[in-house]
């Protein structure tokens, strides 16, 4: 991939970054169709209904006409709100989300830009998108967008750590913080009880498998997604921050939010299901892809099937339950670290 | 814990199950036999007529004033040749169906009476009987002509013939 | 050595946030509308604001025949039309001493039943999107379009049916209505057990409703709670068994009370409500006679002079028509007790100290609905 895109642009470093990034973004808005259109379908199955049916065969262009729909929709900015923020705010909520993509390895080779430190940058630019939240529900002047924003902030931030701790386990693991190498660190194959063959994922052994189950739950409070989307609790605050939001810019909140919500599932194929699993070019990242959206699938069938918690029940359970977990994941999995190379690392 | 599982497996269960939806305007379930929709009134082929002989039992058995009607005629042979129900204001709630004592006035399977105005909602003797597979023409040529008959019949019997213009309109 | 200067220690004045909350708002159950005051995500006060959907059904009453003001009734609580024009019809029947034919008074609680069953399940279903589980929604919808095609086949309606007339019922049900009712018993029965698996043995609707909003049976009596909101605090009150009316004192059912008064209690009283009510239908096509369904009366009735109360059980409580007669052809004055408005006055008591998020579970399980609060 690497090769035909530097060969095409003649390999001008900043051509490349446009490349890229214009490939990713036009590869999160394709899987955010998907996504919509898989979140309907399922939603629909689930509750005994059909989902979209009319707009193509079996409704697949439902989303495609809801994004045009979208795009010539009047942008609405209320007189009293803060108009400055609220034009940007879209942007801060979706700009970290088409970043953090830039680190995703697809498959062998198939990555915007690899470098040592990706862990690193993807927790850190992922946080900014909160701030996008809070200067959306601040900005907007309306009181239930300011309660869906500072909900998001007391969220995002509480389950931020839980999901830290968790890619801390496979850093200690791994010994790298550089998406590639975790990849790596588990192609191959191992026998569970001496008999049973299974591949080398970190979810398969034991202090790891602790730390994807942490991982689940901090990323489906980081996606806001059902038993923890308060932020915008539909029969509590309406849609909460972005309440007053329409047309293009309401788009990016709705973007961001897909997006985010397949970079989890795809950061957890990278982190805990051994990514593209030693296939190469597209058929490494076809796999890779597949197991992302059964993930994506099981977080809707979550989404479908639980009831919302309370914002103090939320918070306590990150706090008390979940970052102690957390910590408790590290220590064991350090342990584990330290035995297996006999105390020499 | 446990009830969360249980609660997933629930939803899969449903997930794989047959869906219940209907895809209305393609689909339609059908309707009761005593499913109260559109209003008719009945069309009597063998006298080519309406059923209805302007007794106004429906309009008093009416609790928001839905009907006007003018009857021609008398006796079993009269007949109306102007009948409106303004729907805007009806409950569709069978009271003059149940009041008529002629099998006249009907309600039918239809359920779908949107308009784009409110004067669509008023549906005068053509439309109603329409909806019942009638010919409100007819009906009022069957109905001047028994009039007629009549008129002619008392006529003959006052000899005379001074009354004649006497009865030809009452509400 | 410098000592550091001491802090300045100032007290903080904060603002309470007005919240409308409605009358457009999808938890408040139609036209309510709440002035919350937060504080944060706290309520310090909560002032239910009724009247938008005030029509004057009262009023109504005092200039039209007896028979014409049934259709009305209907608009009042609309998820369960049938207990409205029962109960009115009975006012009217106290009123006039007209007696109802023994197979009226069993249909009459046949419909009921369904009725009640219906409303419960759109409770069920609302409660179940107020703490987020938007499919219980649609599962009750699923379930509720069963007894409304039920209905329909009886009544020719699915909302506003107006199926009660003075004196008994306009028709007899059609051919083979109770085998379907029955084969609606048989299929409730597991979906109840299903609702149960999904969404009451949740340990996220678990902590979201135990211990939220609760009313302890003394405040219970004396806010004047009524229907599950009564009995979710522990007081085993209910029309149909201790003023028996219609065919209620030959059938055997319970009275389902729960003993923690919060929103949890309430929601299981009614989950356990639909239970009996399946139970009681079964009995009622047992023990269905023959005979007439309507005592003829004449075709402008004119009840004598005096007072009548009647008092029914309604999915949401007691709901009771005084009628006043001076001889006429329509009542003086006629005043309806509706239970959701009496249960509504316990909200602020709750509301205050909770969540938002609770304020809007605390509503959905008072079940309110709006036609009849403000009438």
């Amino acid at each position: 991939m690497k090769g035909w895109i530097d060969s095409l642009i003649g390999g001008s470093p900043w051509m490349l970054a446009v490349v890229h990034g214009v490939i990713l973004l036009l590869f999160i808005l394709n899987t955010v169709l998907l996504m919509v259109y898989l979140e309907r379908k399922v939603a629909g199955f689930i509750q005994s209904r059909l989902g979209p049916m009319r707009t193509g065969p079996y409704g697949i262009l439902q989303t495609v006409a809801d994004a045009i729909k979208l795009l010539i929709k009047e942008d609405v900015i209320p007189t009293k709100s803060d108009r400055f923020l609220m034009v940007i705010a879209p942007f801060f909520v979706f700009i970290p989300t088409l970043v953090i993509f830039s680190v995703m390895p697809f498959s062998e080779g198939w990555i915007a830009s690899d470098f040592s430190l990706a862990l690193l940058f993807i927790i850190g630019a992922s946080t900014i998108s909160i701030m996008g939240i809070l200067m959306a529900g601040w900005g907007t002047n309306n009181k239930y967008s300011l309660l869906g924003g500072l909900r998001s902030a007391a969220q995002l931030i509480s389950y931020e750590i839980p999901v830290v701790l968790a890619a801390l386990c496979i850093v200690f693991y791994v010994g790298s913080l550089s998406t590639v190498d975790i990849v790596h660190a588990q192609s191959g194959s191992w026998r569970f009880l001496g008999f049973l063959p299974l591949p080398k994922w970190h979810i398969f052994s034991l202090p790891l498998f602790f730390a994807a189950l942490i991982y689940f739950i901090g990323q489906l409070a980081e996606t806001n997604r059902t038993p923890f989307d308060l932020p915008e609790a539909e029969s509590e605050l309406v849609s909460g921050f972005n309440t007053e939001y329409s047309g293009m810019r309401f788009a990016f909140f709705f973007l961001a939010e897909f997006g985010n919500t397949f970079f989890a599932a795809a950061l957890a194929v990278v982190l805990f299901f051994g990514g593209w699993d030693g296939l190469q070019g597209i058929w490494g990242a076809l796999w890779f892809l597949a197991k992302a959206f059964l993930l994506v699938l099981v977080m809707m069938w979550v989404r479908w099937t639980l009831p919302r918690v309370r914002i103090d029940q939320m918070l306590n359970f990150a706090w008390k339950l979940l970052v102690p977990a957390g910590i408790l994941a590290v220590v064991w999995t350090f342990a584990v670290v330290v035995y297996k190379s006999g105390g020499q690392g | 814990m446990l009830g969360f599982f249980q609660g997933m497996r629930v939803t899969m269960g449903n997930m794989l199950k047959k869906k219940v939806t209907i895809q209305y305007p393609t689909q339609r379930r059908p309707v009761s036999a005593r499913y109260r929709g559109m209003f008719y009134l009945k069309w009597n082929e063998e006298k080519q007529r309406l059923n209805c002989v302007g007794c106004t039992l429906c309009a008093q058995a009416c609790p928001t004033d839905v009907f006007q009607m003018r009857k021609v005629g008398k006796g079993t042979d009269a007949g109306v040749d102007i009948f409106t129900m303004d729907l805007g204001r009806c409950l569709f709630c069978d009271l003059c169906v149940e009041a008529c004592p002629f099998d006249a006035i009907y309600m039918g399977p239809e359920y779908e009476f949107a308009t784009y105005d409110r004067d669509g909602c008023v549906l005068d003797i053509h439309a109603l009987t329409k909806n019942g597979g009638g010919d409100s023409l007819a009906n009022e040529e069957t109905i001047y002509r028994l009039a007629k008959e009549a008129e002619e019949k008392a006529a003959a019997k006052a000899k005379p013939g001074e009354e004649s213009a006497k009865e030809e309109e009452s509400e | 050595m410098t000592t550091a200067p001491a802090l300045e220690t100032r007290e903080i004045i904060t603002q309470g946030m007005m919240l409308n909350m409605g009358p457009q708002h999808p938890s408040t159950h139609g036209v309510l509308r709440l002035i919350l005051t937060l504080d944060g995500e706290e309520v310090v006060d909560c002032d239910p604001v009724i009247g938008y959907l005030h029509r004057g059904i009262e009023k109504f009453a005092e200039r039209r025949p007896y028979r014409h003001y049934i259709p009305f009734t209907d608009r009042l609580d609309y998820l369960c039309s049938l207990a409205n024009n029962h109960s009115y019809c009975q006012a009217v029947e106290r009123l006039a001493w007209i007696e109802v034919p023994e197979r009226a008074q069993y249909l009459r609680v046949a419909l009921l039943e369904l009725n009640r069953i219906a409303s419960h399940l759109v409770f069920l279903g609302t409660f179940g999107s107020d703490v987020g589980a938007t499919t219980v929604f649609l599962y009750a919808f699923r379930e509720r379009e069963h007894v409304l095609d039920l209905l329909e086949e009886i009544t020719g309606a699915r909302l506003t049916y107006n199926w009660m007339r003075i004196g008994g019922l306009p028709a007899d049900m059609p051919e083979n209505w109770d085998k379907g009712v029955l084969e609606f018993c048989d299929y409730m029965e597991p979906r109840l057990d299903e609702n149960d698996r999904l969404l009451t043995n949740n340990r996220i609707f678990r902590v979201r409703t135990e211990g939220v909003g609760v009313v302890s049976a003394d405040e219970a009596v004396s806010y004047g709670l009524s229907g599950p909101t009564l009995r979710g605090s522990g007081i085993r009150h209910d029309i149909r068994k201790f003023r028996p009316y219609e065919a209620y004192d030959h059938l055997d059912f319970q009275v389902c009370t729960e003993s923690g008064g919060d929103v949890f209690s309430r929601y299981r009283v009614r989950i356990q409500e639909m239970r009996e009510s399946v139970k009681v239908l079964r009995q009622v096509f047992e023990k269905l006679p023959e005979g007439p369904i309507l005592t003829k009366t004449g075709k402008l009735l004119k009840a004598p002079a005096g007072e009548a109360y009647s008092q029914v059980e309604s999915p949401r409580g007691e709901l009771s028509f005084y009628m006043r007669s001076d001889g006429g052809t329509d009542p003086t004055r006629l005043h309806i007790r509706a239970p959701s408005f009496c249960n509504l006055t316990v909200l602020r008591k709750l509301a205050i100290g909770t969540k938002i998020a609770d304020v809007v579970v605390i509503l959905g399980s008072l079940d309110i609905v709006l036609g009849e609060v403000d009438r």
